[in-house]
């Protein structure tokens, strides 16, 4: 089965809203591809009139959460740098497990890569704040720019969105059979930081 | 079914259950499949086809209504969702009905109209198309207040009951078979594996289905009629049918498609298309007629002198009240609701999204109105100025603290620096278009004929101050600013008349009335208009205070008026007045304003008045534009 990459288009954010794009990014791409059975959940965006959709599903929610934290701490260590997000979807294969090793195998079958270039013109306390806080630097930037800056990420992010959509779209032979009383593909969401690296050099 | 690694797909036929309680009317239940898919396995798989390919069609329904159709929908947003978790199957599938699980896309309720489909629908060969419709709600006599649910009720404006309808979206679901896969690559793949993927495949479009419905524009409207307690003058309705009655060529090209890929099938292609307004504020507005008697009410009312006032006197740290003031007043306008009170800025806070729904796509003032193209014209005086109707690119009303409009107000205002000058040239071209409007409240008693088209570019204009972000003022454009609001706004703001009760001059521009700075400086204002010279004049490059900016220096316009002789006599009072400039202007330089005579009852007077100003024009840029930099863009 072959690897299916999507690139998705590059986001220009600035610090405090990381959280919300990539929260709607990763659970888009999450929902169309939990293929058992949701109970979709409905959010509206607070800093862009943009809806998405959620599986509705608790766990999951902090599962991305804990990754997105993961995430913007990494950024705070390595500011000003375009970063990415990848979030893999894998089968797990069980190599008949012999009597040295039980490993088992993941065959990724999918990877979506969030790209995103992180501008720091303020440094912003983000630390652990509460999901719904938002916060808001009283800008150094002149308000033109930041709301100019604003509405071009916002058109971007739903550009996103419908690139998203266009794949889930347009590849789906490679999405493996559907297990039963499984709601969702084995993921993992990474930061590919040696990726970094090699995009500054270009 | 052959013995395969148990697919969610296959478990729901074979589930242990003995029938799924089934609403509406089906063909065969699914019991008869399964009893039948002992036999040819061909059959049933055509069979089990049929039946997701009916499912399909029903899901797809249940999912563009739910988003689509207000007050139909049952879901409930709110946290609830979060506590039940789809993961363990066994909680998950006891509280979800069976039917619901249908592509593992479990909505809830059935929306009403769904329950009418099964009778509908005869076969899968017929396309299934949904108009979603938006309704206005006009403000005539005859309106009307129920919704249209008829099925094949007419799609055209009815424009004399005061009732508009447009055809926002149409969805096109449909299963075509015109063009069969060959069988040869079927038959090698076993009917399960072929089910399976077709089930997979299906349920991956309607979850994409799903997320699209929710970004297409649509769905702010029904977010807003759904989700904001607020009388709203439009509602949104739906209708099925069977054939897609065609759009004119005129709408088509303003609607934009978006076509799923097609699952395959054995026997076919399912599709799904959808084609929609990009902008729906266009959609909406587009189709309102001239009715204008009714345009000045709501302009003049207090929705839009609220905002102003309450712009003007917002504390610069705090503008994210601004936004919506602004963005309430335009949408008010907008749909020419007559309740000024739905939208006082100040509530608006606690619900951006709904509130500010109605702000998608481009916001175009100045089209709405009937004569759009004229005032498009106008504004081309100072063009490059004022950048059209689009305020904001983008909507996005949601941030309560940044205001994206600022950015292209203050844009638009930077440039309008030399208004003052250019609004001869406004006025004359608005005259011969505009109609006469009776409501407008006249100036010194008489009616004022040229202020009749001002409205119209004077919301504009007011909203472009509106908008304005007083901490990037300089002095120098709020003078004009004020200047320009002076000329626009004088016919149109009924409630500016308040603090001129005692005067026969109805002043249109006092609109401090809340504001404390602003009365405080009214009486301080200059009633010579050396004083007024003093206040407009730019000087240290815009000490301007800018609370009693625009406001105190319209109102100080407006003394200086008064005080003025009447235009009304003399031709030569134009000469007296160019005159009278230039004396004026040997003193003070950017004393353009003090010459501004708008005391004209006739429109000859008008004329007259205009070319006193051509003449003002010319002698200023004969001055040189260094003394003046209220006409700086003009050099």
């Amino acid at each position: 089965m072959n690897c299916e990459v999507c690139q998705l288009k590059e986001l220009e954010v600035e610090h405090f809203e990381i959280r919300e794009v990539l929260r709607c990014i990763l659970h888009t791409i999450v929902f169309h591809r939990a293929l058992g059975l949701v109970r979709p959940k409905v959010i509206d965006l607070e800093l862009f009139d943009i809806t998405y959709v959620q599986c509705g599903d608790g766990e999951l929610e902090k599962k991305i959460d804990e990754k997105i934290e993961q995430f913007i701490s990494w950024v705070e260590k390595h500011p000003n740098k375009k970063s990415q997000v990848c979030i893999s979807f894998y089968e797990v294969k069980n190599k008949h497990p012999s009597w040295f090793t039980n490993k088992t195998e993941r065959l990724y079958w999918e990877q979506w890569y969030i790209n995103l270039n992180v501008s720091q013109q303020q440094k912003v306390h983000s630390g652990k704040s509460h999901p719904s806080k938002i916060v808001v630097d009283p800008g150094g930037n002149s308000l033109e720019e930041r709301s100019a800056r604003r509405a071009a990420l916002e058109t971007s992010l739903r550009e996103v969105l419908f690139q998203i959509i266009k794949f889930v779209n347009e590849k789906k032979d490679h999405v493996p059979p559907i297990s039963d009383g499984v709601v969702y593909f084995p993921y993992e969401v990474t930061i590919p930081r040696w990726i970094l690296s090699l995009i500054h050099e270009i | 079914m052959d013995s395969i690694s148990p697919f969610l797909f296959s478990s729901f036929w074979d589930s242990g259950e003995p029938s799924f309680p089934r609403e509406g009317s089906f063909d065969y239940p699914v019991v008869e499949i399964m009893a039948s898919s002992h036999g040819n396995s061909t059959h049933s798989e055509s069979a089990k086809t049929e039946q997701i390919i009916t499912e399909f069609f029903a899901k797809s329904l249940h999912i563009i209504l739910e988003s689509r159709s207000p007050f139909v929908s049952s879901r409930n947003f709110s946290g609830e969702q979060a506590l039940s978790s789809p993961s363990s199957s066994s909680s998950s599938s006891s509280s979800v009905r069976p039917r619901d699980k249908w592509f593992n896309l479990a909505l809830g309720e059935c929306p009403s109209a769904l329950e009418n489909l099964d009778l509908w629908r005869q076969s899968n060969f017929e396309p299934m198309v949904v108009d979603v419709i938006l309704v206005k709600r006009g403000l005539s006599r005859n309106q009307s207040l129920k919704e249209n649910s008829n099925p094949y009720g007419s799609d055209h404006e009815e424009l004399l009951c005061g009732r508009e309808e447009k055809v926002i979206e149409r969805w096109i679901v449909q299963y075509d078979t015109r063009r069969p896969r060959e069988t040869g690559s079927t038959s090698r793949r076993s009917s399960s594996n072929v089910l399976h993927t077709l089930y997979k495949k299906s349920i991956l479009l309607l979850r994409s289905l799903y997320a699209t419905a929710r970004l297409l524009p649509a769905y702010k409207i029904f977010r807003d009629l759904n989700c904001s307690g607020k009388l709203r003058p439009f509602t949104l309705t739906h209708r099925l049918s069977s054939f897609a009655e065609p759009f004119t060529r005129k709408e088509e090209a303003e609607m934009q498609r978006f076509s799923f890929t097609p699952v395959e099938t054995s026997s076919g292609r399912l599709c799904l298309s959808v084609l929609y307004h990009s902008s729906v504020s266009d959609a909406s507005s587009e189709s309102s007629t001239p009715m204008s008697p009714q345009f000045i009410p709501d302009y003049v009312g207090s929705p839009l002198a609220d905002p102003l006032k309450r712009f003007t006197s917002l504390p610069v740290s705090s503008p994210s009240s601004l936004p919506f003031s602004r963005r309430h007043s335009w949408s008010y306008d907008r749909y020419r609701a007559s309740p000024p009170a739905a939208f006082s800025p100040s509530p608006t806070h606690s619900e951006p999204p709904a509130a500010n729904a109605l702000q998608f796509g481009p916001v175009n003032l100045p089209p709405q109105y009937p004569d759009s193209s004229s005032i498009h014209k106008t504004n081309y005086g100072y063009d490059e100025y004022y950048p059209s109707p689009n305020f904001t690119p983008s909507p996005s009303p949601s941030p309560p603290v940044y205001m994206h409009g600022n950015h292209l107000s203050n844009a638009a205002l930077l440039r309008t620096e030399s208004a003052p000058v250019c609004i001869p040239k406004l006025k004359l071209n608005l005259q011969p278009s505009l109609p006469m409007n009776d409501n407008i409240r006249p100036l010194r008693g008489s009616k004022v004929d040229t202020s009749t088209g001002l409205p119209h570019t004077g919301v504009s204009v007011e909203k472009l101050i509106v908008k304005d972000d007083p901490k990037k003022h300089s002095g120098t454009k709020i003078s004009t600013i004020s200047s320009l609001q002076f000329s626009f706004s004088r016919s149109s703001s009924r409630s500016f008349h308040d603090d001129f009760d005692d005067s026969d001059f109805p002043c249109h521009f006092d609109v401090e009335d809340d504001d404390p700075t602003c009365h405080g400086s009214r009486p301080e204002s200059f009633d010579q208009k050396a004083h007024l010279g003093d206040q407009l004049d730019p000087q240290g490059g815009g000490i301007f205070p800018i609370r009693k900016s625009q406001d105190a220096a319209v109102g100080a316009l407006v003394r200086m008026l008064k005080k003025a002789p009447p235009l009304r006599q003399e031709l030569s009072s134009s000469n007296i007045d160019s005159t009278h400039v230039s004396s004026t202007q040997a003193e003070q330089p950017p004393d353009t304003s003090s010459s501004i005579l708008v005391a004209s009852k006739t429109t000859a007077d008008a004329l007259e008045e205009l070319q006193g100003y051509k003449r003002m024009k010319d002698y200023l840029l004969s001055q040189g534009g260094g003394k003046c930099n209220v006409a700086g863009i003009c050099k």
